[in-house]
């Protein structure tokens, strides 16, 4: 699932060589952690969110068909997670 | 994508021209006019026109394979095509898994949608209108809506009292308001931001 994410990413930015995935997982669910360069985090996010919720809703399809849980940050410039959108 | 910048006596022929050297069909190139031309009197004061062809034949082709490729990753067992019609690409997904594809009230499908259009606006540059269907989902949804627009339309007819409708995407209200909107007993507007935007169906 690493890949269907660094996949979509990497196609959506400027520089995808500074593209990074990290995965952690957890006893339930694993979190996949999006950094990319600063100006190409606009991209991954989009306007209103509406990228990132997408990216979201793909990743969580796949995991379900697995019987996963699965979240998904990108971090911004200060490495904090981006705070999430209303579901 | 292939483009060329062309010159001739009118954009007309400069388009030609430019199909020409490409090798490409009108219909699957984009004509972006530069410099309309003036025909001047007596030759004085002409100026030639200029566009700039951009084919893109391509684009079914890789809004195709993009699609696959996140399919593929996603461990769906499902096959992607389409083709390019005018400004838009339409694509279908069949296979297995159709309903996990679809998700609720197709929101698998738009995020789908909305992933497929912004790579490809990456790769090509600009604004790269998508669509994609599943199962014939887009015309289920169809019927299914203009289903409970009749519904609405009949009870506002009959209490004359307006009705809201439940919270639906831009594409569902859409379908609903051109259902609704030459029926002679009832207008619709639109209230609420954001995922609450509603259709309100009003009688005239």
């Amino acid at each position: 699932m690493k890949e269907l994410v660094e996949y979509i990413v990497k196609a959506l930015v400027d520089n995808p060589d500074q593209v990074v995935v990290n995965e952690t997982s957890g006893e339930s669910v694993t979190i996949f952690e999006i950094k990319a360069a600063p100006e190409d985090v606009g991209k991954v996010i989009g306007r209103e969110g509406r990228i990132a919720n997408s990216i979201r809703a793909i990743v969580k399809a796949a995991a379900a068909k697995q019987n996963k849980k699965v979240t998904v940050e990108i971090l911004t410039d200060d490495s904090r997670p981006k705070s999430k959108p209303a579901e | 994508m292939k483009s060329v910048k062309m010159k001739g006596k009118n954009v007309e022929e400069a388009t030609r021209h430019a199909l020409e050297v490409l090798g490409g069909k009108e219909e699957n190139a984009k004509v972006i006019v530069l410099n309309e031309g003036k025909s001047g009197m007596l030759g004085i004061g002409a100026e030639e026109a200029e566009v700039e062809v951009v084919l893109r034949e391509g684009l079914a082709d890789d809004a195709k394979r993009v699609l696959q490729d996140i399919l593929d990753k996603m461990e769906f067992m499902a096959v992607a095509d389409g083709n390019l019609e005018g400004e838009r690409v339409e694509l279908v997904i069949k296979g297995e898994d159709m309903g996990q594809i679809i998700g609720k009230d197709g929101a698998t499908l738009k995020s789908l949608e909305i992933l497929v259009s912004s790579i490809l606006g990456q790769i090509y540059g600009e604004r790269v209108r998508v669509g994609i269907d599943a199962d014939g989902y887009k015309d289920k949804r169809k019927q299914a809506l203009e289903r409970l627009a009749k519904d609405v339309l009949d009870e506002v007819s009959k209490t004359g009292e307006e009705k809201v409708m439940p919270p639906m995407n831009a594409a569902d209200r859409r379908i609903v308001h051109l259902f609704l909107q030459d029926k002679p007993n009832v207008t619709t507007y639109s209230k609420g931001e954001g995922r609450d935007r509603r259709l309100v169906v009003a009688p005239r």
